[in-house]
């Protein structure tokens, strides 16, 4: 069985219509299933696990890149693919990085059930499926302790599982979310003319840094924060999700 | 890689990129293709190709398959392929290489051995 799991957002009333639009849409493609509502007071690991140990076929998170964070910390590792429907435009890019452009587009991309097993990032203890991403300032880059990378620009830096709309890389580097690497992005601006500033752009392949940043928090999947220092690796093909066919990679 | 047909072009696909504004310290070893357009200090190593740019300034040995250098260097080079130099590269150090160009206006100042020669020398 299919479970929707609705982030506690969509519990405002200006959501009705449009989850009413959603619900027909499931039905009509034969995706019926369980619908389970987030809320402040109800956890979203204790809901997911209850759901597999029920036998969910897949798990559909309903909202944005914060719900999809909160739903892969809970089915890392498993074999019940995860599904997307986006709600919206706003912090929703991994949806659209995954070739699901809208909520009517997702529903399409359900139907057709395309698997793939992308790898996922972990942060200390919390995974994320995109990126992390941090203010270079103040920042220490510790890459296995062989060598160290600095910055004499103002800028971001990124770290990517798979890649969105943040950056654009040349394209002689690729950017794949199932090949075991992380890539590390650092993305600055020359001071020198302020009004035609330079980006400078340094793209490192890694499996394992460190950062260390004591003024500024990491960013995970663009919702999630994380005081550094941090540790970031890659676990291989680590998450079975479905995919439309426009994906980036 | 560095055959008749393409030499001088750019490589196809990169692995590490590091900007003008980014400096490495260190031993860094790389698996594939590299383009360095800032500074290095300490050891680059790749399987791949290196690509060097007229802003990058490298303090350091450094170690390729093949290699195009148009950037400032201090330090010894070991190319196993082609090396091709161009007009705005400064090298200080050594070279190490089986193939090799050198386009007018480069600073060269160092050693040359190519292997092919000192295979023959051998032989």
């Amino acid at each position: 069985m299919n479970i929707f799991i609705y982030d506690s957002f969509l519990n405002q009333k200006k959501y009705d219509r449009l989850l009413a639009r959603l619900e027909t849409r499931i039905t009509d493609l034969g995706l019926n299933g369980r619908i389970s509502r987030l809320s402040p007071t109800r956890n979203v690991q204790e809901t997911i696990n209850n759901e597999l140990k029920r036998g969910a076929s897949a798990i559909i998170a309903v909202g944005n890149n914060k719900t999809i964070n909160q739903t892969i910390n809970s089915l890392a590792g498993s074999q019940v693919p995860l599904g997307i429907i986006p709600i919206g435009q706003d912090n929703n890019d991994i949806a659209a990085s995954l070739g699901i452009e809208s909520m009517e587009a997702a529903c399409d991309v359900l139907a057709a059930r395309l698997l793939a097993k992308l790898d996922l990032g972990l942060a200390n203890q919390t995974y994320f499926l995109s990126n992390v991403r941090v203010n270079n300032q103040g920042t220490v880059i510790d890459m296995n302790k062989n060598y160290t990378i600095e910055t004499a620009e103002k800028g971001l830096i990124y770290i990517f599982n798979l890649i969105g709309q943040q950056v654009k890389p040349p394209p002689q580097v690729k950017f794949i979310p199932d090949d075991g690497f992380l890539e590390l992005v650092i993305n600055t601006y020359g001071n020198k003319k302020f009004f035609a500033k330079q980006e400078h752009q340094s793209i490192f392949k890694i499996k394992k840094i460190t950062i260390h940043n004591l003024k500024h928090q990491l960013i995970l999947d663009g919702s999630i924060s994380l005081n550094a220092p941090a540790e970031i690796t890659v676990i291989k093909k680590h998450l079975n999700i479905i995919v439309g066919k426009n994906r980036n990679f | 890689m560095f055959n008749k047909q393409n030499q001088g072009e750019t490589f196809n696909q990169f692995e590490t990129v590091i900007g003008p504004s980014v400096k490495v310290k260190g031993d860094f070893n790389g698996q594939g293709n590299i383009i360095v357009e800032g500074v290095v200090e300490g050891s680059l190593k790749t399987i791949g190709s290196l690509e060097v740019g007229k802003t990058a300034k490298i303090t350091a040995d450094l170690e390729a398959k093949e290699a195009k250098i148009g950037g400032h260097i201090t330090g010894n080079l070991k190319v196993k392929g082609f090396l091709e130099i161009t007009a705005t590269a400064k090298i200080f150090g050594d070279i190490e290489t089986a193939g090799l160009s050198i386009e007018r206006g480069a600073i060269f100042n160092g050693k040359c051995v190519m292997a092919a020669a000192t295979e023959e020398i051998k032989k």
